[in-house]
């Protein structure tokens, strides 16, 4: 018995970092998130209480009045002001009705009123710590940023959004087009590999290099090569072909960015069919030979369907991989025409600010991954041909 | 064995030479590039400037020191990296967070995946598949929450905040309880005998055997870290705080990109991991089989 309770113990433990780790970085953002896409969280709101104002300045500004020239009366100053008028005149933001209700029915006017025909407001302050000394109570609403509950308008508008749009069908067409030519691709040159071939530690080593380079040194490589007097034209120019800005034109910048990540990636997966290939037995190819299975046939009805783990491996990374792309999108992109969901999602929330709306595609492009593998994975599942 | 030149593998050398030729050469030419000066002083004592751009690129390596793009060679421009950036200062921070977060996966990743694997607690199953199913979101849906989280605690620019949300993660959990089911209990269970503890039996027992596993997780942890972007761009904003990846943007301004330059930092920051890649291959080929890096 008190050995088992050791053994839980000892469980807990060693579990604990990552179960604590997974909860705060993984399970509770994910809640979050959800709350978010269902708010109009604004990160460039998110400050607004920690904004620094000198009062002294803003209440002549907004009371029309100069303390250097004249001497205006208490209650002169009392019908002119209006608490709730004064933070929305000050700050320029809207403040919520419980606020609103908060500051009518808590705001110390007259305390603060004579603070500042006693000149003693003269100095920078938070509007955090403003509103602690200046309400009788309720300042807790002015400390947490609170975004408001909108429902489902950041879904509304996300279907009514160009741009959501457009980057939607890029990131579609990149996943389309990248996915099945590096399998291809990486399967052709696995079995070139396995043709008892010298050097093939040699060919794997290379073929490797491109995918542990960092996303960002490659995007700096094919900078210098896409440029229009650059490599990559130079070597087209060989066969006739003019000169293109690959990365400044809107119709090639997004293939350019695809032929990039197929460079990188492909020779990495060759790898992987590579060992699949090898726990191929020599007996199920010499008895294929002996069946006359030759050439394609057997690359079909043979190769194919024992490599059908790798496959599915492959498949599923590249479509995750491609999908998710965002580093070369950030380094090489220029037109809001060619971005990915992933940028326009990072746009949003870290440039824009708009934390909420950013949730929500982000969201939405969640339940597409996820439902594209689900397919991906039922098709390769229960295709008859394998 | 007999090796015969038959077409297809005729065919096959050609492929293979090709496809390693073209994953050489974008690294070849960066190499050229970085080793060329921005300007030399030619025969006449004129000071002139180097086109990169020219073609056919007049390269001449009969030359001492040899000619590239028609001007002298130099190493100066690696070393000028180091004075016109904070290179020196992003290296260490780049050693630092893939050092850090390497140290962290060996540890807690290989302690939740001995627990998973071996020990007996109550709700073990259900967190095991739970931690499976987050392995499905993607990092877009949690990062603004973690971002977030990490503005509310005064880490944003801070290197606590670089590493701490990337210490561990269920993959290498996986990794590791999946090594672990692998060895026998046979050891372990001769060492309970000898009335070692459960913590004892890991470090002494499990530990010294699970070498090979654990390299392969370091080898991953820390390539991955030191090619990362994503996270560093949130989360760093100061100049001094800025990992390898950040500063390549550097040398690119809207009017001009120091090719020379940026090419040799380009080098300089994957140099290492390649060294890193030849000399810990088998583990690298190992541990890619069976886990994919990116995508």
């Amino acid at each position: 018995m008190r050995r088992r309770v050791r053994e839980a113990l000892v469980g807990y433990l060693f579990s604990a970092p990552i179960i604590i780790a997974i909860l705060a970085f993984t399970i509770v953002p994910v809640f979050q998130a959800l709350y978010y896409s269902f708010t109009d969280y604004d990160a460039l709101l998110q400050q607004k209480y920690n904004y620094i104002f000198n009062p002294e300045f803003s209440l002549q500004d907004y009371l029309v009045v100069l303390l250097d020239e004249e001497k205006p009366s208490l209650q002169e100053l009392l019908e002119r002001f209006d608490p709730v008028d004064f933070i929305e005149y000050t700050f320029g933001f809207e403040l919520d009705n419980k606020q609103k209700e908060i500051l009518k029915n808590y705001f110390l006017s007259e305390k603060l009123l004579k603070d500042f025909l006693d000149r003693k407001l003269n100095k920078d302050m938070r509007l955090k710590d403003f509103m602690a000394r200046y309400l009788k109570t309720g300042k807790r609403y002015f400390t947490v940023y609170r975004p408001h509950i909108i429902g489902f308008e950041n879904f509304k508008k996300l279907f009514k959004d160009r741009y959501f749009w457009i980057a939607l069908k890029n990131s579609a067409v990149f996943s389309l087009v990248v996915t099945p030519i590096q399998t291809f691709l990486a399967l052709i040159l696995a079995i070139a590999a396995n043709q008892k071939i010298r050097g093939v530690k040699f060919f794997k080593t290379t073929f490797f290099i491109p995918s542990i380079t960092s996303s960002a040194a490659i995007s700096m490589i094919f900078l210098l090569l896409y440029t229009k007097p650059g490599l990559i034209n130079r070597l087209l120019g060989v066969f006739g072909i003019p000169p293109v800005d690959w990365l400044g034109n809107t119709k090639t910048a997004l293939p350019s960015i695809m032929a990039m990540n197929i460079w990188t990636t492909a020779g990495y997966f060759m790898v992987t069919f590579l060992a699949g290939l090898q726990n191929i037995p020599s007996s199920i190819i010499e008895a294929s030979e002996i069946d006359g299975a030759k050439g394609w046939t057997r690359f079909w009805k043979i190769i194919l369907p024992l490599l059908k783990p790798q496959i599915i491996f492959v498949v599923t990374l590249g479509i995750i991989g491609t999908l998710q792309v965002f580093d070369q999108i950030y380094f090489l992109i220029r037109s809001q025409e060619n971005i990915t969901v992933s940028m326009y999602i990072y746009q949003n929330a870290f440039s824009y600010g708009k934390m909420g709306y950013a949730s929500a595609i982000a969201l939405i492009f969640f339940l597409i991954i996820f439902a594209v593998t689900f397919i991906q994975r039922k098709i390769m599942k229960e295709e008859r041909f394998w | 064995m007999r090796r015969r030149w038959t077409p297809s593998r005729i065919i096959a050398y050609i492929l293979l030479v090709g496809y390693a030729a073209l994953s050489l050469v974008p690294f070849v030419w960066a190499f050229l590039v970085s080793v060329t000066p921005m300007s030399y002083v030619n025969e006449k004592g004129e000071r002139v400037g180097v086109d990169i751009m020219q073609w056919p690129p007049k390269i001449n390596i009969f030359k001492w020191p040899p000619r590239v793009f028609g001007a002298p060679g130099t190493l100066s421009n690696y070393a000028k990296v180091f004075q016109v950036v904070p290179f020196a200062r992003w290296t260490l921070n780049t050693i630092l967070y893939a050092g850090l977060t390497t140290l962290g996966h060996l540890l807690f990743d290989t302690l939740g995946g001995y627990a998973f694997a071996r020990l007996r607690f109550p709700g073990k199953n259900l967190i095991f598949t739970l931690f499976l199913a987050t392995m499905m979101i993607p990092m877009h849906v949690t990062v603004i929450p973690v971002y977030n989280l990490m503005v509310k605690y005064n880490l944003v620019n801070t290197y606590l905040g670089l590493f701490l949300p990337k210490l561990t993660g269920v993959f290498g959990l996986f990794l590791m309880r999946q090594f672990f089911l692998s060895i026998p209990t046979e050891l372990e269970e001769a060492a309970m005998i000898d009335g070692a503890g459960f913590i004892r039996r890991f470090f002494q027992i499990v530990l010294p055997v699970s070498k090979p596993a654990l390299a392969a997780l370091a080898i991953y942890t820390f390539l991955g870290t030191w090619n990362d972007f994503f996270w560093p761009l949130l989360i760093t904003s100061d100049k001094s705080m800025f990992t390898l990846t950040m500063g390549l943007n550097f040398f690119r301004t809207s009017y001009y990109t120091f090719w020379q330059l940026m090419m040799s930092a380009t080098l300089l920051m994957t140099v290492p991991m390649l060294i890193v890649f030849l000399s810990f291959q088998r583990y690298f080929v190992e541990s890619g089989a069976i886990t994919g890096m990116k995508g």
